[in-house]
């Protein structure tokens, strides 16, 4: 019997191609962005959890305000670790890393490699996380100074294999140069780790003033004793914080800890599961970029959305073209065929319709997956699905599918009456029936007009930023990287390049207002004697004489550093929130004061210029108060090239380079560039939306399609009687596609106010944002209506076609 | 004269061979007049009204319409003269099942583009006429089958047709509803409509003025074979 079914299922579907086609297609392309979504959500929630102990691995996170500052950082001090390790039994041990450099050059042969994935860390690296150790012996691997563990591949980059490896010496630039031992060598760290580091040092070799409690410059993991509760850590952090950071506010600030928190100043510390930290920290200074548990939200949200609109689509399709099959029906049913076969009937046909959907879906999941894992920053395989878990979902995916699918067309069908159906009066479907096919008609275009809504903001806000003032010229500026020049030979690099004929100035420039460039954020006071009033953080950025011109930046009030003036080394330029702060309309000759970080002494600063406000961090936020002052920059070199010839132009530099820094690494980037890349999440964001966009249109589209073809033919008999009566082509195609544009016009109703209220919001990430204009709507509204006049008039006009007689016979 | 067909043929091919479902028809109806054409099923008599209501085309032959050539027409002309001249009625009544009585009605005259005051004026005059003023907000479904084929009467008489064509207009109706619908056809055709009608039955056909034989797309003179 069931053998029966399959086969009358696989004549029916090969009957009726076109339709066949369009059912099993729009299917697979939901079920493809569902897989594919489905990969990349499990990819997301699976960092770090290959850590043995992941459930009980905690970071230290700190969140502090100090005057109009707020600092959220996945830091915290030195000493808090060992503190908290001692003081609180909960804790069974701790590792800090500590990576501020961000990167060092580590010879190879006769060359430097810039080597970016690194960090230092205790030696009890190996206790907290499961790093599988390859070759040597995790035990006592860094204990030592001057020794460090590195990974399998960098194993085999620099000595061929792990084993090869152990005992011998990496040379780096720390501290001009510093020689490691290898004592151990570990697999590679996955994918999916929110630090991807290569190379792990002793932490004896970092040169920092250890046992400072205020300042936050360490990754600390905490590992939690099992049965361990995090929730008794706020009360144990602020007995911490009252332990050891009131005196120093009673030293520095001369407050006590209510004062500083009663005028709005705040220290905290908090624990974040390890297991979290790429989903859901938005902390400056991740190791790595970290994901962001919105994205997931949406993605998910599209997939399903997706999904659901090809579930639509193909119960609505496999109710269609049941009204062709009523005759079926009507003489199986009078054979003695009973409603329980038939139904069973049905929903072989529709489970097995899913099953080969499922297949091409696959399918067009492996075509995609690179296109995908461009647009998403992964790497996923396809063979990631084959997981028990993932071939249980795969093989109930479609028997759930099309039994939902299959359900209501085949208790539709078996439920014809034979003698009405084998008279040609048609099948059943009452209001009811409509009234639901209506609301899911409805449904996709409401989820199609979202998401072309989203499109076009994303876009116009991505368009926005990257032509809005940003303070600074972006365009024309060439950064080499520069560490691995010996610093007496920077300035002659320097000069030598500036004197080319295709650059017009240079700068040393080791911060940037780009991501990923360095920043230094330090307490300034408005009075000699730093109180919790008058103290307020601000960025600080060491330059040169050079940097405000090169960088194209606007100078409102005062003057640049200039040579002329000796007394600059004590002079500093702000921007205009910085002014704001104090309070001071023109700053020019007003003071600033800076303690000392042993604070001590205060140093009075004098303002000597105030720049146009530029953005150094993404548009999502607002500028920050910021100052320059004169001093060691030199790690970075920004040259403003002519743009005609600029080829030449790097090469010139890159020869300059190498002839003054032999072997060392040359690297450059362009300023505009980096500035593009802080949006990289957007631009992906856009990149998403668009294909989402495309996709639920298309598929919306085969579902309307499928749906005029019911009810053309459902009304085939009544579009005859029309044009007996008189009825024109553009009678009939008015009276088909009516019905239609109605329903979009309430999906679009229904639409714009979603589209504009998920929009409005997202929007609010940005400082600077440009508004969703009336014209987005239009645009959203007339994509919508027009695609689906297309659709609906290509099916109508055939239907219209059609000589009446042949739709009037009685017998 | 209203209309002559000359030689008129009409086939489908099955296999290569031709199949005649008209074969060289001749036929001239006058104004006025009042035809039935008789046939067993099969016969070709629904063919034949379908051609002479220009719903289907022939292959061969000449068709005249007041004195235009139609075997000559574009579609679109056929189409002009068809809603001009010509309403049908069909056995199955043919209502549109989701309009009232009235609107039924009012269709042919929304495709003709008459203003709203004259349409409410027509329908009102036809529904008057019928006895139907009552029942012009029922749904056809509401109504027996004989109410239901006076509205199919009524719906192709309001666009002042010179010709009526009917298919079995009595086939799925009892002998009382039957003998109703007939009586209103030879009234009808007192008052100057030109009737053909395809039917089966004896008694209906007696009330033309003439009748036709068709056996096998051809005129028959002996029927009974």
């Amino acid at each position: 019997m069931f053998k029966n079914y399959l086969k009358i299922a696989w004549r029916n579907l090969r009957k009726n191609r076109v339709f066949s086609f369009i059912n099993i297609f729009g299917l697979s392309l939901g079920l493809a962005s569902f897989l594919l979504i489905a990969l990349y959500v499990a990819d997301e929630l699976s960092y770090d959890r290959f850590h043995e102990h992941a459930d009980r691995i905690y970071r230290v996170n700190s969140d502090m305000r100090m005057g109009e500052t707020d600092l959220h950082l996945a830091q915290s001090s030195d000493p808090m670790g060992e503190a908290l390790l001692n003081e609180f039994p909960q804790v069974e041990n701790f590792v800090r890393l500590y990576n501020n450099d961000g990167a060092k050059l580590i010879r190879h042969g006769q060359q430097f490699l810039n080597e970016t994935r690194v960090a230092h860390a205790d030696s009890t690296l190996f206790d907290v996380f499961t790093l599988p150790v390859v070759a040597g012996s995790s035990k006592e691997a860094l204990t030592k100074p001057n020794t460090v563990v590195i990974s399998r591949s960098s194993a085999e980059r620099y000595f061929g294999t792990p084993q090869a490896a152990i005992g011998q010496t990496l040379e780096t630039d720390d501290a001009g140069q510093t020689f490691y031992e290898v004592t151990a060598v570990f697999e590679d760290l996955p994918e999916q780790s929110h630090f991807n580091i290569d190379f792990f040092f002793s932490m004896a070799n970092v040169d920092y003033p250890f046992g400072n409690y205020g300042s936050h410059n360490f990754y600390t993991y905490l590992l939690l004793r099992e049965g361990a509760d995090p929730a008794e850590f706020p009360t144990k952090f602020e007995s911490y914080i009252r332990k050891y950071l009131e005196p120093m506010l009673r030293e520095y600030l001369d407050t006590d800890l209510e004062s500083f928190r009663a005028s709005g100043n705040r220290i905290e510390y908090t624990l974040m599961p390890l297991t979290d930290i790429h989903l859901h920290s938005d902390r400056s200074a991740e190791i790595s970029p970290s994901g962001d548990i919105q994205n997931i939200y949406i993605f998910a949200l599209a997939a399903l959305f997706v999904l659901v609109i090809a579930c639509v689509n193909f119960m609505n399709l496999s109710t269609a073209r049941s009204a062709k099959r009523a005759k079926e029906v009507g003489i199986r049913k009078t054979l003695g065929t009973g409603k329980r076969e038939l139904v069973r009937q049905f929903l072989t046909e529709s489970v097995m319709l899913a099953f080969i959907a499922l297949l091409l879906a696959v399918g067009l999941c492996w075509l995609a997956l690179s296109w995908f894992n461009g647009i998403s920053g992964k790497v996923l395989e396809i063979t990631d699905l084959l997981q028990p878990a993932y071939l249980i979902f795969l093989l109930l995916l479609p028997l759930l599918v099309g039994t939902l699918a299959g359900l209501y067309p085949a208790f539709f069908l078996a439920a014809f009456k034979p003698v009405i159906v084998l008279k040609g009066l048609g099948g059943g479907g009452g209001k009811s029936e409509s009234r639901l096919r209506s609301a899911l008609v409805v449904f996709q275009f409401a989820a199609s007009i979202i998401l072309i809504v989203g499109t076009l903001v994303i876009y116009n806000q991505l368009e926005y930023i990257r032509n809005a003032r940003v303070g600074f010229d972006r365009e024309q500026v060439v950064v080499v990287n520069t560490e691995g020049m010996s610093q007496n030979t920077r300035s002659a690099f320097k000069n030598d390049i500036a004197s080319l004929a295709g650059v017009r100035s240079a700068t040393f420039a080791g911060y940037l207002p780009v991501a990923n460039s360095s920043r230094g954020d330090t307490s300034f006071s408005m009075d000699p004697v730093m109180t919790e009033n008058s103290i307020f953080n601000m960025q600080i950025w060491r330059t040169d004489y050079d940097y405000i011109p090169t960088m194209g930046m606007e100078l409102l009030e005062g003057r640049n550093f200039s040579p002329e003036f000796g007394s600059d080394s004590l002079a500093v330029i702000i921007n205009e929130r910085a002014a704001e702060l104090m309070g001071e309309a023109n700053p020019i000759g007003k003071k600033i004061y800076h303690m000392d970080p042993d604070f001590e002494t205060s140093v009075a600063y004098t303002v000597i210029g105030m720049v146009r406000d530029f953005n150094f961090e993404s548009l999502r936020q607002n500028v920050g108060p910021l100052a320059m002052w004169l001093g060691r920059n030199d790690w970075r070199t920004a040259f403003r090239v002519v743009p005609a010839d600029l080829e030449n132009t790097l090469a010139q530099i890159e020869a300059r380079f190498t002839e003054m820094a032999p072997g060392m690494p040359f690297s450059y980037d362009f300023l505009d560039e980096s500035f593009d890349q802080m949006y990289r999440q957007e631009q992906r964001m856009g990149k998403v939306a668009l294909s989402f966009a495309v996709l639920a249109i298309l598929i919306a589209c085969l579902g309307l399609f499928g749906l005029v073809t019911y009810v053309a033919e459902r009304r085939t008999k009544e579009i005859g009687i029309r044009k007996v009566l008189g009825a024109s082509l553009p009678n009939i195609l008015t009276l088909l596609s009516r019905d239609f544009l109605k329903l979009v016009a309430i999906a679009f109703l229904i639409g714009c106010p979603i589209a504009w209220w998920g929009m409005d919001r997202w929007l609010q990430d940005f400082a600077y944002r440009t508004p969703i204009g009336v014209w987005i709507f239009v645009v959203a509204g007339v994509a919508a209506i027009g695609i689906a006049l297309v659709t609906v008039g290509f099916k109508a006009v055939k239907a219209g076609m059609v000589n009446p007689i042949n739709s009037l016979r009685t017998e | 004269m209203l209309l002559e067909l000359k030689k008129l043929s009409k086939w489908t091919s099955q296999g290569g061979e031709r199949v005649y479902l008209l074969r060289d028809i001749d036929l001239r109806v006058e104004e006025g007049e009042f035809i039935s054409i008789m046939g067993p099923s099969g016969s070709g008599k629904s063919t034949l009204l379908n051609v002479i209501g220009m719903l289907d085309d022939f292959d061969q032959g000449e068709y005249h319409f007041l004195g235009e050539a139609v075997h000559r027409m574009k579609e679109k002309q056929r189409a002009r003269l068809q809603k001009e001249h010509i309403g049908f009625v069909f056995q199955a009544y043919h209502l549109l099942d989701e309009l009232t009585v009235y609107e039924n009605i009012e269709t042919p005259l929304l495709y003709k583009n008459i203003k709203s005051a004259e349409r409410k004026a027509l329908v009102g005059d036809m529904l008057d006429r019928f006895r139907m003023v009552g029942k012009k907000d029922l749904f056809p479904a509401q109504l027996s089958g004989g109410q239901q084929q006076l509205v199919g009467v009524a719906r192709a008489l309001i666009a002042k047709p010179r010709l009526l064509l009917a298919d079995e207009p009595t086939g799925n109706l009892n002998s009382r509803q039957s003998r109703e619908i007939m009586e209103l056809f030879k009234e009808l055709n007192q008052e100057g409509v030109t009737i053909i009608q395809a039917t089966h039955s004896e008694f209906n056909a007696s009330y033309a003025r003439r009748t036709l034989h068709l056996l096998d797309g051809r005129w028959t003179d002996t029927p009974e074979l």
